[in-house]
């Protein structure tokens, strides 16, 4: 059984699911000074931020999270007070920018997952998981999901995503970084690393069974698998290997070859490491078969635990359209990413019927996702 | 059925006979600063405490010998990998940030990167033990421990892995108790316990020796019939109550698991334990381990 989603919701620094889609045609990057921070001292200027009202400011992720879970049940015609409905959300940093900035004292463990901010959107869902997968997050909690509905423990599952930036990460951005970088260049020759994104997601995951009748909404896409796999090899380092059996895993679970991919949204950080190994794995799973490959970092930053909700919401953008946007920020592709057909410039017209999409996290965590357009 | 293969508790500063559990050949828990009695003294500089109390409950769980090396080539892409903590780089992040503040960014060692990330204990049990298939870290709160147990029942269902190495892992450093402190849903009577537990899951169609089967879950809305690992509020009256908190301490995200440790290794006194987590805010949810076949 494959299962569908059938409700999506975006929130990043240039809006909802339409605002971003539009940015990233346009080609768009929604990058910005950082206020707040300090940034002779954190060798950081730039992110792509979401500008906050003063009562959300200390549980951002949260306040983005519940807006998103709120949007795709009701996108999806989903209602957990009559189905079995759990969540699962992605998260790389939880809302640690709360124990970072608050005094001690003033915030408790309890707050530090995304149950809250689920209930507030949707009192009836009493599971949720929150996974802390670090960047692929989202994607390992779209696999659990799929899992979930298929071996009969939900109706339907919410997905989330959620991050906002924190200080003790953009430290450690700043400390890899020899200069500051001023954007994120994905795949570019001239890249100079990541840049943090702040932003949420979530989808509706619902089961398709044909003897349960039609489902409740209008089907978005049909969730083919998701493919995951641990590097074991180094704590921050991607390993090309290890990417590859997500990717495998990913395509023999959907049933599917190399060569009926379409469309890969590729993880695209735009670092050093990322997207050689990232390249090189493209290069080693398709072999001959060239799909399309685009990347939404460049516009949007890196979203953390919900950048693979961010590129899966926009992949399903790209299939209902038959437009696939550019990697913003890409010039001149980088060596190892010479042989990719990378998406640059201007958008570009395409049936995409299979879209891959692609998230790495801290640990060697790989989580790959496969979605097909509905007919 | 899943069934549990291997468990393991790791407890610095206890006598785990408190919990009714027999001694581990491998003697006490040493705490974090002396994990390298247990684990071997390569690798540790920079772990942190959480992480190095995880992996000496999985040496502990996999029963290797004391200070035995680090298993070496390929990792193995049959063994999934589900963590529960809610605190383990809390101290880390806030260190991190003081640092930066009384000087800058520079003062923070690279090496501390991968401790502000939440899933470094999880992924470094991965690198550790050779662990290749999905990796998964979990902060749901005071249920963490039974929902980690739980993804693994669902990772082997899905025939993600053959085999999952669950972990429940809190540390006890000052910021982690005061953010435990503060929690809605805690009482100051019960503070936060460092602590972890390990346990070898695999699905019981599988060869191998079962200590337990992992029943369904479901939420503890009602009280549960037999014998009870969990609060005494949780049971019927009169109910075999064994209650780590009230022995031990909070052990937090890592309950769950240490409740299931705990009825795997006592399923022989008792069998049919039902074990219960979580706290009246984030709600309570359990799960019953059946006797071996």
């Amino acid at each position: 059984m494959t299962v569908l989603i059938t409700g999506s919701a975006l929130h990043t620094c240039f809006g909802d699911q339409n605002a971003t889609f539009t940015a990233l045609l346009a080609g768009r990057s929604g990058v910005a000074e950082l206020t707040g921070i300090d940034p002779a001292k954190l060798n950081v200027a730039h992110g792509y931020p979401i500008e906050v009202p003063g009562e959300h400011r200390m549980f951002r992720a949260g306040h983005w999270l519940t807006g998103c879970v709120a949007s795709a049940l009701a996108a999806a015609g989903v209602d957990p007070a009559r189905q079995r409905v759990a969540a699962v959300v992605g998260t790389g940093l939880r809302e640690l920018w709360a124990v970072e900035r608050s005094a001690v004292g003033r915030v408790g463990a309890d707050q530090l997952d995304f149950r809250d901010a689920v209930s507030r959107a949707a009192p009836a869902i009493h599971d949720v998981l929150t996974v802390s997968n670090a960047c692929s997050a989202a994607g390992h909690a779209l696999a659990l999901a799929q899992d979930l509905v298929e071996l009969g423990e939900a109706d339907a599952v919410v997905v989330g995503g959620a991050d906002a930036m924190t200080e003790s990460m953009l430290v450690m951005i700043g400390r890899v970084a020899d200069e500051p970088a001023t954007q994120v260049r994905p795949f570019d020759v001239d890249r100079a690393g990541v840049l943090l994104g702040d932003g949420a997601a979530a989808v509706v995951v619902t089961a398709e069974d044909p003897a349960r009748g039609p489902g409740p909404g209008r089907p978005l896409a049909r969730l083919l698998a998701t493919g995951l796999s641990c590097d074991a090899s180094h704590e921050t380092a991607p390993d090309v290997a290890g990417i590859c059996r997500a990717m495998r895993d990913g395509l023999d679970r959907a049933g599917r070859r190399p060569a009926e991919v379409d469309l890969v949204l590729a993880h695209g950080t735009g670092t050093a490491r990322n997207d050689p190994a990232e390249a090189s794995a493209l290069h080693e799973v398709f072999g001959d078969h060239r799909p399309l490959v685009t990347a939404i970092k460049g516009a949007v930053g890196h979203t953390s635990g919900g950048s693979a909700l961010a590129s899966l919401v926009m992949a399903i953008a790209c299939q209902r359209t038959g437009i696939v946007f550019p990697v913003v920020g890409l010039r001149r592709p980088c060596p190892e990413a010479g042989a990719l057909r990378l998406v640059s410039g201007a958008p570009q017209p395409a049936t995409v019927r299979l879209a891959q999409v692609n998230s790495f996290g801290f640990g060697g965590v790989n989580a790959v996702s496969l979605i097909e357009a509905l007919p | 059925m899943t069934a549990v293969r291997s468990w393991s508790v790791h407890l610095p500063g206890v006598d785990q006979a408190v919990l009714g559990l027999p001694g581990d050949p491998l003697g006490p828990a040493v705490p974090p600063e002396r994990a390298h009695e247990l684990l071997g003294r390569k690798g540790l500089l920079y772990k942190d405490e959480a992480t190095r109390l995880a992996l000496c409950a999985v040496h502990r769980a996999l029963g290797r010998g004391p200070a035995e090396p680090r298993p070496a080539g390929p990792a193995d892409p049959a063994t999934a990998v589900v963590v529960s903590s809610n605190l383990g780089n809390v101290a880390v992040v806030r260190d991190i940030v003081g640092t930066v503040r009384a000087g800058r960014g520079r003062d923070v060692s690279p090496m501390q990167a991968p401790n502000a990330s939440s899933n470094v204990i999880a992924s470094t049990t991965a690198i550790w033990f050779r662990f290749g298939g999905p990796n998964l870290m979990i902060c749901s709160g005071a249920t963490g421990g039974l929902d980690a147990v739980a993804t693994a029942v669902l990772l082997l269902r899905a025939r993600r892995a053959a085999r999952v190495v669950v972990v429940g892992v809190e540390p006890a450093d000052p910021v982690a108790q005061c953010l435990h402190r503060n929690r809605a849903g805690g009482t100051a009577d019960r503070p936060l316990r460092a602590a972890a537990a390990c346990l070898v899951l695999e699905r019981s169609a599988e060869a191998g020796p079962t200590l337990g089967t992992v029943g369904s879950f479901d939420p503890a809305v009602d009280p549960a019939a037999g014998p009870v690992i969990g609060p005494a509020k949780c049971a019927e009256p009169d109910s075999v109550v064994l209650d780590p908190r009230e022995r031990i301490g909070d052990t937090f995200g890592a309950a769950g698991v240490l409740g299931v440790a705990v009825a795997a290794a006592l399923m022989t006194e008792n069998p049919g334990w039902t074990v219960v987590a979580g706290d009246p805010v984030a709600g309570w949810r359990r799960v019953r381990l059946g006797v071996t076949r």
